[in-house]
């Protein structure tokens, strides 16, 4: 077969073939290619044409000035309304985070460690829910805090209220609310999976060094469940600070995030300039957040063990 | 080689057959093979595309089109006209799209559309020449805006959980501390934003100034607080209204209509100030990829029974003046729609259009607003 | 252990099944009150009802929904594990000269919030001259893709040993040869685990699908815009327990090739042994 091939090859084909072979840095980057020019078209082009655009001046609906400014910048790193709205959605997204991280820690512990057949059966009745359509857990936060809702139908059923409680919905705490639900799952798989790694005769050796129960988890469990944590909180953080569909459910005009502003402004605001100047914003705030952040953690973790 | 594949063959065993394999792949590329994912070229050949405000993806508006065409056209639907111009600007290509009339010279100006050829419009001569001939509407280039539906944008309000104290109908309802929380309007700055500019006592009729902008502004800030929900969902909104949760709003006529219909006590009010009056309409796209079709979503659309329909199930006022010949007097009158439309429209204050910037940055003030700042 | 761990075994244990209680019954509520005789969402229930079931099958649009959904899906699944395959095979098999920034790119997606990168397509496409659609969905989706079937696929590549490869060579069969039959039957469960998790992560993705789409809704798209309409919500719910069930058995059968790729190794193993 092979010398088969090789006779209807051409020349020039099999001298390109040996000088790939011979360079198993190019061949690797030939396979790679279809993924990487795919993926740099769909992402680097219309981001780096993001970045271009983030320059441009609007002179009107849809007219712009091509020059070059850096005033959409200015503007969303100073303008009132574009300040809060980054703090808002760093808040709602890292109030989150925590809250999801700290409730899915104590299931994962007790998969990990105290659960002794069918681990398997808790994993999956853990991620099934994640595997529903994301809209519909949403939604479904709509249909139990909303007026008609089941938390005040059911309450007022009960006699306990009187009339239907209003600050259940569209604000940013039903936002938080939702949000923990829906990402719950992500926090939950790698907490228990750095959890599981960890070498159970590292916890004997604890206790026999006279460690209480609580020393021995803060000094032993904690760091070494760090990564897992880590991945969980930025699997988390990310997504949600640009999260749209939750807060236009669930948020009211109170729990406006900086994704429905970027969405106006490439919308009927038709400022596409400052919408992209806005979203790079946004990106590099999130990426740096984040940088410091496992930094800060990893050298914690570094510094105890 | 003999070794090799005796190598090869063990340690497959327990794995997937190469055959298994192939077989799996080949089904997978074969079902991918066999979608059409070119769909849009297909599509454009045999229906149309009609781009509107949410709501009016409605089978009822285009029964003799699905007569014709054996379904209804394709909807693409927008939040508010802004945004669908701005979509389009980007180069979304549609057939037939739906600005209000203040929109005629900001969207002919866009250089997008094309002026219709009176020949085909079949319903021309039986509609309200008033509103056919509209400022901008027509010139030597043809009909660039047919008129299809026309009324007023209001407060709805629940009589029964809404007490005035004996006082008029006005816009200040809005303000009622009462009724904190309990108040929607639509996001939308071309119906929310005018209704405050009414209030403050600015000519709409005219082109607005600084000033002008800047009282409405305050108007907007002040009712920001006031209010539960900024919303275009009328669905939505009806069910807030039917429940309670929402005791006054601001509406088009559909909402008081399809509420009282259920048997709420609605009313929608006069105000003192004035309402807030409209009349859009249909422009074609210059790069109609199906002009044909175009043109007979235009004239589903202006045809006397959509009109009927449109008065009828939708409570609003229609461009086809033999429609309102058929629809249910009763009806008519309960709507205030007995009289001619242009005096319904003139009753209240009709917006003129705005230069860009005006547009531009009213849109963007409202937003700002809405959001809390 | 010590003697606290029968308290704190049941201290976790009751919150556990909290805990999975409050992920469970959200979701239950929408298959609960899709056989709820009213169209309101609130209690108490009325009363047994499948009628809602009826009005999904016998809804067109939805149909063309799901229709649409399945062939972004499909297309979707299948290019996105394709260039997983591609990206991990390179990444695995050689020593690339700047390896890691060029897997960062790849992997970008991941990081950038969601919203970002549909406004910036949109952007590109629109200026471009191109026109929205499931085309567009789909190119989405792949972006958003490729990263998870390269995670997936390059735990799999790394995780086969690397000596069935070289057996194969030194028995001199070529690198496509040993690549089609050595290195893919090992690497296939992990090939189906990419296709499993792409097609579902496209099957259930909003952001993309509403803003990159025209005229053909997706499935979420669809009930996004169905929502609205108290009448028909009844219908989304039931649609909603349809998936949630698909969903069941999808993740079912993604844990049986799991399962039977941890034994495969095993076996693979003491037949080299």
């Amino acid at each position: 077969m092979t010398m088969l091939m090789n006779s209807t090859e051409s020349k020039t084909v099999s001298q390109v073939r040996d000088y790939v072979s011979r360079r198993p840095g190019l061949r690797g980057y030939l396979l790679l290619s279809p993924t990487l020019m795919i993926v740099g078209t769909l992402m680097l082009i219309p981001v780096l044409g993001m970045a271009v655009m983030s320059f441009w001046q609007q002179t009107g609906h849809m007219a712009f000035d091509m020059s070059g400014t850096l005033n959409n910048y200015v503007e969303a790193l100073t303008r009132d309304m574009y300040r809060v709205l980054f703090l808002r959605s760093l808040a709602i997204s890292g109030l989150t985070t925590l809250v999801t991280v700290v409730m899915a820690f104590p299931l994962a512990y007790f998969i990990a460690f105290y659960v002794k057949r069918h681990k398997m059966v808790w994993i999956i009745v853990v991620t099934l829910p994640f595997w529903t359509s994301y809209l519909l857990r949403v939604f479904s936060w709509k249909v139990i805090l909303g007026y008609n809702g089941a938390v005040n139908s059911g309450l007022i059923s009960l006699g306990i209220i009187g009339e239907p409680l209003t600050f259940l919905m569209y604000n940013p705490t039903a936002v938080v609310i939702t949000l923990t639900h829906a990402w719950a799952t992500v926090a939950i798989l790698p907490i228990y999976v750095s959890l599981e790694k960890i070498d159970r005769s590292v916890l004997e050796a604890a206790t026999d060094l006279g460690d209480s129960p609580f020393m021995r988890f803060v000094r032993v469990v904690l760091p070494l469940a760090l990564p897992g944590i880590l991945a969980a909180s930025v699997l988390i953080f990310i997504p949600t600070v640009g999260d749209y569909v939750t807060p236009s459910l669930v948020g009211g005009s109170d729990g406006y995030m900086i994704a429905n502003v970027i969405q106006f402004q490439f919308g009927r605001g038709s400022n596409w300039p400052s919408g992209a100047a806005i979203s790079l914003t946004a990106m590099t705030i999130v990426a740096i957040l984040v940088g410091v952040f496992v930094w800060v953690a990893r050298r914690m973790s570094g510094r105890r063990s | 080689m003999n070794k090799s594949k005796e190598f090869i063959a063990r340690l497959q065993d327990g794995q997937f057959t190469r055959r298994q394999a192939l077989k799996a792949l080949g089904a997978m590329g074969f079902a991918v093979g066999a979608v059409p994912l070119g769909v849009r070229s297909a599509l454009a050949g045999d229906n149309a595309t009609y781009f509107t405000w949410g709501g009016y993806d409605d089978d009822g508006m285009f029964a003799p089109y699905i007569a014709q065409h054996g379904g209804p056209p394709n909807y693409v639907t927008y939040g508010d006209a802004e945004e669908g111009l701005t979509k389009m600007k980007a180069g979304f290509v549609v057939d037939v799209t739906h600005p209000c009339s203040n929109d005629i010279p900001r969207w002919k100006d866009s250089g997008m559309f094309q002026g219709m050829d009176k020949g085909r419009l079949a319903h021309y001569d039986d509609l309200f020449a008033d509103l056919v001939n509209l400022p901008g509407a027509n010139d030597n280039a043809g009909q660039w805006f047919m008129p299809f539906d026309w009324g007023a944008t209001s407060i709805t309000y629940r009589t029964d959980l809404v007490d005035l104290e004996g006082k008029a109908e006005s816009w200040e309802m809005l303000f009622d501390p009462r009724y904190k929380g309990k108040i929607a309007v639509i996001d939308s700055a071309a119906d929310t934003w005018y209704c405050m500019a009414i209030l403050a006592g600015v000519d709409i009729g005219k082109p607005l100034t600084g000033d002008d902008i800047d009282k409405t502004n305050a108007l907007m800030k002040k009712l920001r607080p006031q209010v539960r929900m900024f919303t275009n969902d009328m669905t939505s909104l009806q069910q807030a209204m039917a429940s309670g949760e929402i005791v006054m709003a601001i509406t088009w006529n559909e909402t008081p209509v399809a509420l009282a219909g259920e048997g709420h006590a609605v009313r929608f009010a006069g105000p003192k100030e004035g309402a807030l009056t409209w009349c859009c309409g249909l422009m074609m796209h210059k790069d109609a990829p199906n002009l044909d079709g175009a043109y007979d979503i235009v004239n589903a659309m202006t045809s006397r029974e959509t009109g009927v329909y449109v008065i009828d199930w939708w409570g609003y006022g229609h461009s086809n003046a033999a429609a309102f010949k058929v629809a249910d007097p009763g009806i008519l009158a309960q709507l205030g729609l007995d009289k001619d439309p242009i005096a319904y429209l003139n009753a209240g204050h009709m917006g003129v259009p705005q230069a860009d910037d005006v547009e531009t940055r009213i849109n963007r003030d409202f937003e700002a607003i809405k959001t809390g700042f | 252990m010590n003697s606290g761990t029968g308290v704190a075994a049941r201290i976790l244990g009751t919150y556990a099944v909290i805990y999975v209680a409050y992920l469970y019954i959200p979701v239950l509520f929408l298959p609960l009150f899709s056989f709820n005789d009213s169209i309101y969402i609130s209690f108490p229930l009325r009363g047994w009802t499948m009628k809602w079931y009826e009005t999904m099958l016998a809804n067109d649009a939805l149909h063309r929904a799901l229709i649409n959904s399945l062939k972004v899906g499909l297309a979707t699944a299948f290019i996105s594990t394709v260039l997983g395959i591609l990206g991990a095979r390179a990444v695995t098999r050689y020593r690339l000269p700047g390896q890691k920034p060029v897997v960062a790119i790849i992997m970008l997606p991941l990081v950038v919030p969601e919203i970002i990168l549909a406004m910036a397509l949109l952007m590109v496409i629109l200026r471009a001259g191109g026109s929205l659609g499931l085309v567009s969905i789909s190119a989405g989706h792949i972006l958003l893709c490729v990263p998870f079937a390269m995670v997936v696929l390059m735990s799999r590549f790394e995780g086969f040993d690397r000596s069935l490869e070289e057996a194969s060579y030194d028995l001199g069969e070529n690198g496509w040869w040993t690549f089609w039959r050595v290195t893919f039957p090992n690497v296939l469960p992990g090939i189906v685990a990419s296709l499993l998790l792409t097609f579902t992560i496209s099957f259930d993705e909003f952001i993309m699908a509403f803003f990159l789409g025209s005229t053909e809704p997706t499935l979420p798209v669809f009930m996004w815009n169905q929502l609205r309409f108290p009448k028909l919500l009844p219908g989304v719910l039931a649609l909603g327990a349809c998936i949630l069930i698909a969903s069941v058995f999808i993740v079912l059968i993604a844990e049986w090739f799991r399962r039977r790729n941890t034994l495969d190794s095993q076996s693979g193993d003491v037949i080299i042994g």
